[in-house]
């Protein structure tokens, strides 16, 4: 698990969006795909497709890659093309502002950070706890590397869940 | 016009019911002017006719038998029963001077009045303030009495001067209906009543003229000649004096900004305007350094508007109204949550200023630097915290906290974005009623 490609991965992410591009891919990995699953799943994103070193095909009228197109299927992945799997995601706007605000790192690659229930808790209310900022912003996210995947802190409350905390997106 | 005619008033000749009789000139043996009037006050206890029945709103028999009384004697022998009701003949006599409804007022007036207390309390005036003669009200007098121009309607454009044969008419009908025992006073009558001119007979008597008596009496203007004066305003001054309101004077300045803003004088005057930096400046050139003032000025309704302007002038005063109007001119909505406070922490940089606003719960009240505190006061908010890192020059630090508040993000726009709902877990708690603002306290 490394979090130097994850580093890498939020600034590429930050500059794509600042670029206002509609589609970027990152290296596959399975920390990454988790990660990206959790922002789809929580509207950040629009797609995430894991494809090869081409773009996959895209939605006509959206233009985010489409995994279940009918003309052009996804390739399946086999041990032989694994290595060149990329995640390609579909990045979302809305007023000319992107719906993904800046990802940062919360834990370094050489400093970890991890929270218990009790220390989530206070994050989530908007409290800091130990080095972990509160959440005050409206809309504002945090990820974190649990036991049962990638979840968001209000989720990790909710199942009374503590981890590595992985990224912050305002 | 004839010479036999007295002179009179030469603007007013409406009065001329004043005089019942003719005016017959008389040859005057001394310079005094002459007295028509005597309008000495008569003596008491000198036997006098009756005064008018008007005065006295005595309308006994034993008065209208007009016998000679002193006042004495009409004053000491009053009683309940010389004050009777009108008679059925005297209510016909009134009805052809009087409307129905001054009929009815005099009546109610009658009735109100107990005959046994007139009976009682009447009597001549002694005191200093009587009046010292009995006058007809009903006439208009040249020299005592304010002058009344005439209405606009007696003009007649169309009246012309009578002929030398109109005359001839006039002198011949006169003749022909001249009585068997002719007087000077007839004849003077006559001249008297004789018109000048053909046409309305108001034209003639009481034309309406723009020069009676004054050019313009008080409270008219040209546009509005004899209609009545407009209502006086009056208001205390700051010490307390009654005065005359005046019209305020509306500066071009301030005209152009109610244009340019679309907002009411009286709204402007609502807002809370401030200027929070001045400095001096100055452009250098070959002819030396051009010193000036640059200003910045805020503007606030203290309900989630504010506006930021600057005004450079070489007069301060300029720059000081320059940057006034841009503030109302750049005034926008700042979004406040709860109506108290900002949504989340939003930060501002300008130059080397970075500074952090921070919401804060109710009653937190505004912990910030002194500039931060007016915008939040001008904006309506009052929970906040405020915190500037690096530089804190003045002009930034307004510039950057105005830039960091105007930079909040609305979470029904979030929402919508990212197609998810969210719910203010604040409003939820009372059973989702949302709290009472900050406004309405």
């Amino acid at each position: 698990m490394s979090l130097v490609n994850l580093a890498h991965v939020c600034s590429h992410l930050n500059n794509a969006t600042k670029a206002r591009l509609g589609i970027t891919s990152i290296p596959n990995t399975k920390l990454h795909l988790k990660l990206c699953l959790a922002l789809q799943n929580d509207g950040l994103i629009s797609s995430v497709v894991r494809g090869g070193l081409t773009a996959p095909p895209t939605h006509p009228l959206l233009g985010t890659p489409m995994p279940n197109d009918e003309v052009e299927k996804v390739e399946p992945v086999t041990q032989s093309n694994v290595a060149s799997r990329r995640l390609w995601l579909g990045l979302k706007y809305w007023q000319s502002e992107s719906v993904m605000g800046k990802l940062s790192l919360v834990s370094k690659p050489t400093r970890r950070v991890t929270i218990d229930v009790q220390g989530l808790r206070r994050v989530v209310r908007g409290e800091r706890s130990e080095t972990v900022e509160g959440l005050r912003n409206p809309g504002e996210l945090l990820y974190l590397s649990t036991d049962r995947g990638v979840l968001e802190a209000r989720e990790c409350v909710e199942k009374k869940l503590g981890g590595l905390i992985l990224c912050r997106v305002r | 016009m004839s010479l036999a005619r007295p002179a009179r008033c030469l603007f007013c000749s409406f009065s001329r019911a004043a005089s019942a009789a003719p005016r017959v000139p008389r040859r005057q043996f001394h310079a005094s002017p002459l007295q028509l009037n005597d309008n000495k006050p008569k003596v008491p206890e000198m036997p006098v006719p009756v005064p008018d029945a008007k005065a006295v709103e005595a309308k006994t028999s034993e008065v209208q038998t007009s016998e000679v009384k002193t006042l004495r004697q009409i004053y000491e022998e009053m009683k309940p029963e010389d004050f009777k009701p009108y008679t059925e003949e005297e209510k016909a006599v009134l009805k052809e001077h009087y409307s129905p409804e001054q009929i009815a007022a005099i009546e109610a007036g009658e009735a109100a009045i107990d005959p046994k207390d007139l009976a009682e309390q009447f009597h001549f005036r002694r005191n200093p303030m009587q009046i010292k003669y009995l006058d007809d009200f009903s006439v208009i007098e040249p020299v005592v009495d304010h002058h009344v121009r005439g209405a606009k309607s007696n003009s007649d454009y169309n009246a012309k001067l009578k002929s030398e044969e109109d005359f001839v008419e006039d002198f011949a009908e006169y003749f022909d209906k001249m009585p068997e025992d002719a007087d000077a006073a007839h004849w003077v009558r006559f001249l008297e009543t004789t018109r000048m001119t053909l046409g309305k007979e108001e034209s003639e008597l009481d034309p309406h003229s723009a020069l009676v008596p004054d050019i313009f009496e008080h409270g008219e203007s040209l546009e509005r000649i004899g209609q009545p004066p407009p209502k006086r305003i009056m208001v205390r001054n700051r010490m307390g004096e009654l005065e005359e309101q005046k019209p305020e004077e509306i500066p071009e300045v301030d005209e152009r900004l109610y244009k340019l803003t679309g907002y009411s004088r009286q709204y402007i005057s609502s807002l809370y305007i401030k200027t929070l930096v001045s400095r001096r400046v100055s452009n250098q050139t070959r002819l030396g350094k051009i010193p000036s003032v640059s200003i910045l000025a805020i503007s606030g309704n203290r309900d989630g508007m504010l506006g930021m302007g600057i005004g450079k002038s070489q007069e301060a005063t300029d720059a000081i109204q320059q940057a006034k109007a841009r503030a109302i001119m750049n005034m926008t909505h700042v979004p406040r949550y709860e109506g108290r406070t900002i949504f989340g922490d939003v930060e501002g940089k300008v130059g080397a200023t970075e500074l952090k606003i921070m919401q804060r719960p109710p009653g937190f009240g505004l912990r910030c630097q002194h500039l931060i505190f007016e915008m939040c006061r001008a904006a309506g908010i009052h929970d906040i915290a405020a915190r500037i890192s690096r530089a804190r020059n003045p002009m930034n630090t307004a510039k950057a906290a105005y830039e960091a508040l105007m930079s909040q993000r609305n979470p029904e726009d979030i929402a919508r974005a990212r197609g998810k709902k969210i719910v203010d877990v604040r409003g939820v708690y009372y059973s989702g009623r949302s709290l009472p603002r900050a406004a309405d306290k």
